[in-house]
């Protein structure tokens, strides 16, 4: 079965370049050129993964993606300019998967959308529980965390932090989402807590630090755990 | 308190009256007491004081009447014959015209000094009120201020009621409406006059106030009209005159503030715009050209061109589009740094993480890891924008990788309560006399020389200093640059929750 893109972008040559470069790939590419037009598409034929531009002519695609989180777990990948960081946040936390800085190359536009198809459907379905990656392996149900082979020993927090990472591994989690469900909702402007345990976890499970393979950081976002 | 000089001038009270009654009254009391053990002398140097007092306290009438008064009652009292109007030897009646005579002149003179008196300390009070408005007046910053100090101020002058009005350059009267008309009319005339009108300015002298410009001749920016005004009050028209030409130096004072710092703003707005020029005729136009010309050279040529070739010219644009939009990042930074508008969005940040992910980006243009990266653990947390921080490194690895060979060394310390990153290579570094042009955006519209150099390190400045840190630079022993960014540690967040 072919899986279904929806494009929503105002802009005619990126959304030239995004239908050929995806639909090269098998995909079937479906655009739109405003919010109002990627709501009636939604409804008449929803697709398998959405593709959303910031800076749309008709709004900022905050309803949209509350919209589509009401009834339906398609990932959404937002695509933004440098300087739309506040809005893109926004999206993040009110439930987009991912995200994508203009200008961007074909090659990461592929890779956003693979790992969000992976993650498709995990709101129903049983979540990502095994992560392998080199030398890191970590398996949540028997609560093991390998470096080498190897057991790392993890504070409760730690593990918390790291697992919440594993569930969405290859997406951004934004901080607020990271506070939120690893110490709770009041903690959510407590950045400076993240700072110090993604520190401690990364000097356990890292090589280098200061140039992590595991647990990168998303300036200004968030943070990724990588599956690539 | 209402120091106005005009209450000596004013007509005897009942009160005064009674007082000088009550004073000859107490020296004929004190008189007959007394007259058992002295002489006349002595009883008429008591009426005499009766005298001096009534001329230090009351006006000149008071004064006068007091005076004969005195002798009056002294005659009646006790000049032989008692208790009769009638004088019956010469040398008493001398004694009693002397005493008139005396009276008269004491009080005259007493109330000369008391006069003076008054004057010296309406004087000193003028005096105050001008160095106490002078001082107020230096920290107004706004006209609105200027206006309610300077009412206040007539007001505790004058017994008033005072008016003061700012006008525009055709001289129209601002927000004074409640004011009469004929108030507007003299003031609308004394600012065309440029001069004082009222009672002894030798101007519409039938006028029961004095109208006041503010400034001088063609800088008349408002009006003051002062109440009382009597002709003869030479010293309080000069005194209104001078708070006057204090208001209007404070008002000269914020409108030229005013004006230069809005030449300031035009003079910023125009450096952009030439920045922002600068940048697209030379930081663009280049990398422009050399897309056109690769993307057509593909249109066109594309079967006679080997694989490699169209590889290169492939490489080309990608390539150039990239540094297209570093320097469209760049320029685009510096205009949003420049407007002071802009707010950071400051968070408490890791420097280690920021190094991360800003090497991560750089590695790819460093497949050879020429950059060397040392940063210690434990290191303290600041508050910062972390993409522009991100962007400020990156800049520097970049321009370190574009203009030199060998090893780059990036280092993070903590020195003197700074946090420190440092950016080492071993180019051929630049020249003494030129290491402060190279923060300096484009200063002319125009400039040769390789490119990329243009904006970056502005930027890289300007992100420094909306932190409130500094980015220098300096050449290495053995050749090479080292560029350091130094941001202040603040006050470390607390860790509330453990483990």
């Amino acid at each position: 079965m072919t899986l279904r893109v929806l494009v929503v972008e105002d802009d005619r040559e990126i959304r030239a370049l995004m239908q050929s470069s995806l639909s090269v790939e098998g995909f079937e590419v479906q655009t739109a050129v405003s919010l109002s037009e990627a709501g009636a598409m939604l409804r008449h034929h929803p697709p398998d993964v959405i593709v959303l531009d910031l800076g749309l002519p008709d709004g900022d695609g905050i309803e949209l993606v509350r919209e589509v989180r009401r009834h339906k777990a398609i990932p959404i990948i937002v695509v933004s300019a440098r300087h739309q960081e506040a809005q893109k946040i926004q999206l993040l936390d009110a439930g987009a998967d991912d995200y994508l800085t203009k200008p961007f190359s074909v090659g990461e536009l592929l890779a956003r959308i693979r790992v969000a198809l992976r993650h498709r459907g995990t709101a129903l379905a049983a979540a990502v529980t095994v992560h392998a990656l080199d030398d890191l392996h970590i398996d949540l149900q028997s609560h093991v965390v390998l470096r080498d082979g190897r057991p790392v020993h993890l504070t409760p927090t730690e593990y918390k932090l790291l697992a919440r990472l594993v569930r969405s591994a290859g997406r951004v989690v934004t901080h607020r989402q990271l506070l939120a469900d690893v110490w709770g909702p009041e903690f959510t402007e407590h950045t400076h807590y993240l700072r110090l345990y993604m520190a401690q976890l990364r000097a356990k499970i890292e090589r280098d630090s200061a140039e992590p393979r595991h647990l990168l950081t998303e300036t200004g976002v968030g943070y990724r755990l990588a599956t690539a | 308190m209402n120091t106005s000089g005009t209450s000596q001038n004013s007509s005897p009270s009942a009160r005064s009256w009674l007082v000088v009654v009550l004073l000859l009254a107490a020296a004929t009391a004190v008189g007959l007491v007394l007259d058992r053990y002295v002489t006349l002398t002595s009883l008429a140097m008591v009426y005499v004081l009766a005298v001096v007092i009534a001329s230090y306290r009351l006006g000149w009438i008071e004064s006068a009447v007091c005076a004969m008064g005195a002798v009056t009652a002294l005659n009646f009292f006790f000049v032989p014959p008692r208790w009769t109007f009638v004088v019956d030897n010469r040398e008493n009646l001398i004694a009693l015209a002397t005493m008139l005579v005396l009276a008269l002149v004491i009080s005259r003179l007493a109330t000369g000094l008391r006069r003076e008196t008054q004057v010296a300390r309406l004087n000193e009070s003028r005096a105050r009120q001008l160095q106490a408005l002078a001082t107020e007046l230096a920290s107004v910053n706004s006209e609105e201020e200027m206006l309610t100090v300077g009412r206040a101020t007539l007001d505790n002058a004058f017994a008033g009621p005072c008016f003061l009005v700012l006008a525009t350059a055709g001289n129209e009267l601002e927000h004074a409406d409640g004011l009469d008309a004929s108030v507007r009319d003299g003031m609308r005339q004394c600012m065309v006059d440029a001069a004082v009108l009222g009672p002894g300015t030798g101007r519409w002298p039938g006028l029961n106030a004095w109208y006041l410009p503010l400034g001088e001749k063609g800088r008349v920016i408002g009006a003051a009209c002062v109440q009382p005004a009597l002709a003869g009050d030479e010293d309080g028209r000069q005194h209104a005159q001078a708070l006057c030409s204090l208001l209007a130096q404070a008002v000269w004072r914020l409108r030229l503030t005013a004006s230069m710092l809005a030449a300031q703003g035009e003079a910023q707005q125009q450096q952009l715009q030439s920045t922002f020029l600068a940048a697209i005729s030379h930081d663009l136009r280049t990398p422009l050209a050399a897309i056109v010309g690769a993307a057509s050279s593909l249109q066109t040529q594309r079967d006679k061109l080997s694989p490699a070739e169209q590889d290169r010219l492939l490489g080309s644009i990608a390539g150039e589009a990239t540094y297209l939009s570093a320097v469209t990042e760049n320029t685009l930074q510096l205009v949003r740094l420049s407007s002071s508008a802009q707010e950071l969005r400051r968070d408490w940040e890791s420097m280690e993480e920021i190094v991360g992910a800003v090497l991560a980006r750089v590695r790819q243009h460093d497949p050879g890891r020429r950059i060397r990266s040392r940063v210690p653990e434990g290191l303290p947390l600041v508050k910062a924008d972390p993409v522009l921080l991100a962007q400020l490194l990156g800049n520097l690895l970049d321009n370190a990788l574009k203009y030199s060979e060998g090893a780059i060394d990036l280092t993070v310390s903590v020195e003197g309560g700074e946090l420190v990153v440092s950016v080492k290579d071993r180019g051929a570094g630049i020249p003494d006399a030129g290491q402060a042009a190279i923060f300096e955006p484009y200063a002319r519209g125009d400039q040769a020389g390789p490119r990329g150099a243009g904006l970056g390190l502005a930027v890289c400045r300007a992100i420094a200093q909306a932190h409130g840190g500094r980015l220098t630079l300096r050449r290495r022993q053995g050749g090479g640059s080292c560029f350091s960014l130094a941001l202040p540690v603040e006050l470390q967040p607390s860790q509330g929750e453990g483990s």
